[in-house]
């Protein structure tokens, strides 16, 4: 803390550092509680081992059972192809119906509250409908399918579509509300740079590209660690929808961390798997916010 | 020009299939419930209509407390969080501490580790807590947001530092200006991060799912939950449309109302 | 905030409450949709009524699985229920992990001896009730797999209504006569057999029976037979069915699925519980009937279901409270009346003495075709983690279903898996030897 023997100015500024830590610290508290102790406390766990009937020690034996479980690579290939499957398409998608629907409007207002919707439904009752769409022959898509001609497909009960299904709800759960983000950054962009470059003779796709999209990128940041957060948090429809099968074809990360903590009562293992979701989402958000930190100091 | 239009069209498609899940719903819960039929996925709405799958899906839950519970969960955390992130963003706008930076990624930490990754350890802490099983556990984790901070902080920032510096030369104590001038002008930030948290909260199912056990302290989506996966026979298709339906709508309509206003101020929290 | 809830509690908790009554939870799933929980509801109110000394809230808590979790966790932050609805293999889990309380001695204080009194029950379901002799599950509902087909894609076929398949010879005979193909798609499949997780497992596992096997060790939860020619056989015929007969849709099938393409007519035959007999009842348009499982060798069928446990940590108070609750829901009137509503069968043989049981019987031949394949019942598949281990052959068979895996392989697979999830309670047990 600040020194003893001051000047005024000193004792305003360790004043006002004083100020920060009371502002702070009640959120902190809760932060302490519920993130920095968990952490550290997952880590201590991972490192325990105990089994059935036996007593505690201390290694590394929950993480060599975790990489040794052939459940787990599967679950790990999972977890990146449905990441991918849904932020890439979800992201484009949220933009283009940004792009779509910038302009103020009746019809676009309208359009821009029917996208929001998915997203203030809650998954789990999102996954209860989708249980009937997705139903073989007599489902929702289906039903329409079959005016083309098509047979009744077995979209959850084949390893090869399950995983395709899922993604396909969680790009309908997530884009509108990646969209407003989407909507807010173009809101933002100063019509002049815009006017500009159509003065120098640059088309509408010249203008995005050279324009708007260099001038989203923190959105994009921003939008790239919710999205991310959400492809590994999110897995109410998993349980509802699949139970991670067929033959594990839906089982992701946290379903997985779930399954061995609830069904298999096998905490080693659970929180060795979490200490590899928590480091994995560091490692990779690291950079996104590092680059959304410099964006909006850029701009502020 | 012309692109712009067949952008629109293609932005309405997407709105017809967007819509097509809650079109089902809404004629799927009125409709008789007979699993056997061979329209049951038709979204033209046939009669005869009737309430009955409602009054299943009401009989087979206990939605008064599922409502009550969920409503007293959203209002209790999104009230402590008010509190928290308006203080903590303020510091983070307005003061000039040391390691501001490296407290600010420490709080951003949060906003990649909510509670269902570290669900074993914080299930931990509730039980050490005795928060297990009550709606306080439930909302503990919540209770600071990085994601409220963060918008609060950009909010507090966007308002232009003149009117503190005049109150300040008035006499005006930080507190006073807090709640007289920073506050109401940050309004709109406060408002979209509380449908964003209500939204969240009212939503979310395996952390509650996990943190509660006992019936009185069940929240919509877990009860919403264990009448859908029953799973010996097969679906009754109207009442759980007309289940989804109860648990759905009270956001749904809330938003739709609200919708406008939300979008304006979330576009004018500065996350650009 | 307190208050409020409890005012919501009171409002929503029905009947009246006396003063002095013991107030206890009841937990229960239930894995057939429609009106079950309000039915039993209904029950539960029912005996609030009958009685003033104990009032009992019956909690609604989702599939067989759910409610596992559900239970162990209300035990582990020690609120557990005072009565549970588990599902009947589950009983020796939490027999092993000391979770629920043996019921010798509140047997005992009602005059009789454990073996006495699980004698009531239909044999069949005695096993999975029990452990070492002593009572641990008192049985409330129970089914077995049994084979649904519709009168209407019979004729159409040319086949007998009234000859169902008896052997798997003439399963498959019957099920490539019912099938009709446009190409290489399915327009109607002769079965479908449900293969979503839990499902899979018991009826794989009555198919194993069936081709000769014994699936699991019956006496001690630390083996299972996955490997072993009569399951690789069963999963065999799974496999042949989908993809060398044609006769089912590839791939994993759930329960909503099958019935709905039994309604549909996209399906000729289901394999089901008979559980669902209500549920199928009210929802199939067209004439149905149902049949014994077609056998390989023997008829054999496992039993599922569930029975009533008393979970570790309630008071002698509440336990004798629970005890109370557990002998109406079990008394011949109540069970039977269960059964008739749900279409599951009251594992309590009394229940068959009673008029109105027999009347129901007399006027639904397909009720009394899944009472009679009961003599053909054998002990559900129970172990030392009973959900990871039976996942451990169902993410297998699902794999063969789909055309991923042959069944050799598969089932070396998942016999792996099974043993390594088994080993420390192997080493606790079995290997466990004197020093």
């Amino acid at each position: 803390m600040a020194g003893e023997d001051v000047r005024i100015g000193l004792a305003r500024a360790s004043r006002e550092n004083m100020v920060a830590a009371v502002l702070l610290a009640p959120s902190l508290l809760f932060l302490a509680a519920f993130t920095y102790w968990p952490v550290f406390g997952v880590v201590l766990r991972s490192l325990t081992e105990q089994r059935f009937g036996q007593s505690a020690s201390w290694g590394f034996g929950n993480f060599i059972r975790l990489f040794a479980d052939t459940h787990f690579h599967r679950v790990l290939v999972n977890t990146v192809l449905y990441a991918v499957g849904t932020i890439v398409p979800s992201l484009v998608l949220a933009l283009f119906l940004a792009v779509a629907l910038s302009k103020p409007g009746r019809l676009t207002g309208l359009l821009r509250t029917v996208l929001m919707l998915p997203q203030m439904v809650p998954l789990v009752a999102a996954a209860a409908l989708y249980v009937f769409v997705f139903l073989p022959g007599e489902g929702l898509l289906d039903h329409y399918l079959a005016y083309f001609g098509r047979y009744a497909t077995n979209w959850l009960g084949s390893p090869d579509l399950a995983l395709p299904s899922v993604i396909l709800i969680t790009i309908w759960k997530n884009t509108g509300y990646y969209m407003l983000f989407f909507l807010a950054g173009l809101a933002g962009i100063p019509a002049d740079l815009l006017e500009a470059a159509r003065i120098d003779g640059a088309n509408g796709w010249r203008r995005f590209r050279d324009v708007t999209l260099p001038l989203l990128g923190p959105t994009f940041a921003f939008v790239g660690v919710i999205a991310m957060v959400n492809a590994l948090v999110q897995i109410d429809h998993i349980i509802v929808m699949t139970g991670g099968g067929p033959s594990d074809s839906t089982n992701m990360i946290l379903y997985y961390i779930y399954q061995q903590a609830e069904q298999n009562l096998d905490l080693g293992l659970a929180s060795a798997a979490t200490v590899v979701c928590v480091g994995v989402l560091l490692a990779l958000a690291l950079l996104s916010l590092r680059r959304l930190e410099r964006g909006i100091h850029y701009e502020s | 020009m012309k692109a712009e239009r067949v952008f629109l069209l293609l932005a309405a498609l997407a709105g017809l299939l967007w819509l097509a899940p809650f079109a089902w719903m809404a004629v799927a819960s009125m409709r008789p419930d007979a699993p056997g039929q061979a329209d049951l996925a038709s979204l033209w709405p046939s009669g005869p209509f009737g309430w009955d799958n409602y009054r299943d899906a009401w009989e087979s839950g206990h939605f008064p407390l599922w409502y009550l519970n969920t409503a007293l969960l959203c209002v209790g955390i999104l009230a402590v969080q008010m509190v928290t992130v308006s203080l903590a963003g303020y510091a983070f706008a307005r003061i000039d501490f040391p390691g501001r930076s490296t407290v600010f990624a420490l709080f951003l930490l949060q906003l990649l580790l909510p509670p269902a990754v570290l669900v074993v350890p914080n299930l931990q802490m509730i039980v050490h807590l005795g928060l297990f099983d009550s709606l306080a556990g439930i909302a503990a984790p919540y209770c600071a947001s990085a994601f409220g901070v963060f918008l609060m902080r950009q909010t507090f920032r966007s308002i232009p530092r003149d009117f503190e510096e005049a109150a300040r030369i008035d006499g005006a104590s930080r507190l006073q200006i807090m709640r007289h001038i920073l506050l109401p002008m940050a309004w709109p930030g406060l408002a979209s991060f509380a449908v964003v948290s209500v939204s969240a909260h009212w939503n979310e199912f395996l952390w509650p799912l996990m943190a509660v056990s006992s019936p009185q302290h069940q929240v919509l989506t877990v009860g919403l939950a264990s009448f859908t996966l029953a799973s010996e026979s097969g679906g009754s298709w109207g009442v759980i449309a007309a289940g989804t339906a109860l648990v759905a709508l009270p956001l749904l309509l809330g938003f739709t109302l609200l919708q406008r206003r939300f979008t304006a101020s979330l576009a004018s929290t500065g996350l650009k | 905030m307190r208050q409020l809830l409890l005012a919501a509690a009171a409002l929503l908790s029905v009947g009246g409450t006396a003063q002095a009554a013991t107030d206890i939870d009841f937990f229960f799933p239930v894995p057939v949709q429609g009106k079950l929980a309000i039915e039993m509801t209904r029950v539960v109110e029912g005996f609030n009524a009958s009685q003033s000394d104990v009032h009992v809230t019956p909690v609604y808590t989702g599939s067989y699985d759910d409610t596992n979790l559900k239970t162990r966790a209300a035990i582990s932050a020690g609120k557990p229920p005072a009565v549970a609805l588990m599902s009947a293999n589950f009983i020796r889990e939490y027999a092993i992990d000391q979770k629920a309380v043996s019921l010798d001695g509140l047997i005992g204080k009602d005059g009789q001896t454990p073996q006495a009194f699980i004698g009531q029950f239909f044999p069949a379901v005695r096993p999975n009730a029990t452990e070492d002799g002593h009572v641990y599950g008192v049985p409330f509902h129970n089914s077995t797999p049994i084979l649904y087909y519709s009168v209407e894609a019979f004729q159409q076929a040319g086949l007998d209504p009234e000859k169902p398949p008896v052997t798997w010879q003439e399963w498959v005979d019957d099920a490539k006569k019912l099938t009709k193909h446009d190409g290489d798609h399915l327009v109607q499949a002769g079965v479908e057999i449900v293969s979503s997780y839990d499902y899979l497992g018991w009826l794989t596992s009555g198919l194993a029976m069936s081709n000769g096997g014994d699936y699991f060790n019956h006496g001690w939860g630390g083996e299972v037979y996955y490997n072993s020619p009569s399951t690789i056989g069963a999963v065999q015929f799974l496999d042949d069915l989908v993809h060398k007969h044609q006769v089912m849709p590839e791939g994993v099938i759930d329960a909503s699925a099958a019935s709905s393409a039994f309604f549909s007519g996209r399906t000729a035959m289901m394999v089901a519980s008979t559980g669902a007999l209500g549920y199928v009842r009210d929802n199939m348009k067209k004439p149905f009937k149902v049949a014994f499982m077609p056998r390989a060798m023997r008829n054999a069928a496992p039993i599922g279901g569930a029975s009533l446990l008393i979970p570790t940590g309630n008071s002698p108070e509440r336990q004798q409270a629970a005890w109370k609750l557990i002998s109406y829901l079990t008394s011949p009137a109540v069970n039977g009346a269960w059964s008739r509503f749900t279409g599951y069968f009251a594992p309590r043989m009394a229940a068959y003495d009673l008029p109105e049981m027999k009347a129901y019987l007399a006027q639904d031949p397909n009720a009394k075709v899944a009472i009679d394949q009961l003599a053909y019942g054998e002990p559900w598949f129970a172990t030392f983690n009973t959900v990871g281990v039976r996942k451990a052959l169902e993410d297998q068979v699902q794999a063969v279903l789909s055309g991923k895996a042959k069944p050799a392989d598969a089932m070396a697979q998942a016999q792996k898996d099974a043993d390594a999830l088994l080993r420390p309670y192997v080493e606790q047990t079995a290997l466990k030897l004197p020093q």
